[in-house]
């Protein structure tokens, strides 16, 4: 009797041992889709460089449709120059600015104009399940500023590669791997016939639930590398270290990213001495309040900016 | 006297040779100048062509693209009236 039960337990052991092992088992012919090629530092992206402003600003989105909106948008507030001497060179301006936005699983469209006559469009339409188009353009009055560039996407099972057409001659393609679940490695290629410039440029990114880690490389000699640690879920820490092997110029920045129930607030300071805050406060459905705020010591540029936000 | 006593020392078949030569280098000038003349101003017709149709693309994006969404999105369902288009709330 006592051998009998001996010998019952013994057989579903192995099943179980046998799970967890199929389950660790990479399967190659089934990987996850990668993120495209030009997002591949989103989330450091997204802790470490908020849209900080200098001034008042005050957006407000009416949403007629589902998918149809109109926003108005007021801007006040000194805008920076571009000066080839050290100090920046601030006018005060103010503009309103008009959009409209269309949203469809299958087409995107997105127009914003200013009082002075700049256009700014994007587009993006999926023209089958894996193919899509997307336009984007900067249109002004003045001659020779206007840019504009086109994309045709094609996504694959575990790939995706883009064919870019800008105008100035700009034609770029890229490509980007899911290798194993959690790396997948691309590359891409441009060439510029205006500025009579080309460039070839890697990258690779490492993600699991917890970090992301990512790096690029490219013939212009710049090098980047970024890692983002999800502490838990509201908070998350991000670093950024930028190199140009060409220009000899290195930036590092730290950053954090609390996500709370009824703000978000990032902030982050970097190794050339500039700190930055940027706060979204959430006062009521739809109402939010912005506060952003950069101080830069080495050049003793201070910026600090406030504004509301209506409607989803 | 002289040209005499060349024409007599020259194998004939080298002058013919010469000859046969200046006439191809002569008509293959001629016929050269005209393609290259001809690719040229086709190009030349392609690239101002292109030019044009550029100049127009942005004229008519940068008056045409903000209307052009408003139209759209007037026409998806459900259907928004003018006056929900006009007031801010």
């Amino acid at each position: 009797m006592a051998s009998h039960v001996g010998l019952v337990p013994p057989t579903p052991a192995p099943y179980k041992d046998n799970e967890p092992k199929a389950a660790e088992k990479i399967d190659y012919l089934n990987l996850p889709c990668p993120i495209p090629y030009e997002e591949i530092h989103r989330e450091a992206l997204m802790s470490l460089k908020p849209e900080l402003f200098e001034g008042m600003r005050f957006d407000f989105t009416k949403g007629l449709n589902q998918k149809f909106s109109l926003s108005h948008s007021v801007f006040m507030g000194p805008m920076e120059v571009p000066s080839q001497a050290t100090e920046t060179i601030k006018i005060p301006t103010a503009h309103y600015e008009f959009g409209a936005n269309f949203l469809d699983p299958k087409l995107m469209l997105f127009g914003r104009i200013l009082t002075d006559g700049r256009l700014n469009a994007r587009m993006k339409c999926d023209l089958t399940d894996n193919l899509s188009l997307k336009a984007n353009a900067q249109l002004t009055n003045e001659p020779h500023m206007s840019h504009g560039m086109v994309n045709f996407d094609y996504k694959g099972k575990d790939f995706r590669t883009q064919f870019q057409l800008g105008n100035g001659a700009l034609f770029g393609a890229s490509y980007i791997q899911s290798v194993t679940p959690h790396l997948s490695l691309g590359s891409e290629v441009f060439w510029a016939g205006q500025h009579r410039k080309s460039g070839i440029g890697l990258a690779a990114r490492y993600n699991n639930d917890k970090m992301v880690a990512t790096g690029q490389v490219a013939s212009t000699g710049m090098v980047a590398l970024s890692y983002v640690q999800k502490v838990s879920e509201k908070v998350s820490l991000a670093s950024d270290f930028m190199y140009n092997y060409m220009s000899r110029d290195v930036t590092a920045s730290f950053g954090y990213d609390y996500i709370l129930r009824q703000c978000r607030l990032r902030g982050k300071i970097d190794s050339n001495g500039c700190t930055a805050a940027f706060l979204e406060e959430r006062l009521n459905m739809g109402l939010n309040f912005i506060l952003s705020a950069e101080i830069d010591h080495w050049k003793k540029d201070y910026k600090f900016g406030f504004g509301l936000t209506v409607g989803e | 006297m002289n040209s005499k006593n060349l024409l007599e020392v020259t194998p004939k078949a080298h002058l013919l040779g010469l000859r046969f030569m200046v006439n191809r280098y002569k008509v293959s000038k001629v016929s050269g100048r005209s393609e290259a003349s001809e690719e040229r101003s086709t190009v030349k017709c392609l690239k101002d062509w292109s030019t044009w149709t550029m100049k127009k693309a942005k004229v008519i994006t940068h008056y045409g693209f903000i209307p052009l969404v408003i139209i759209i999105g007037v026409n998806s369902e459900p259907k928004p009236t003018l006056s929900q288009l006009l007031t801010p709330f």
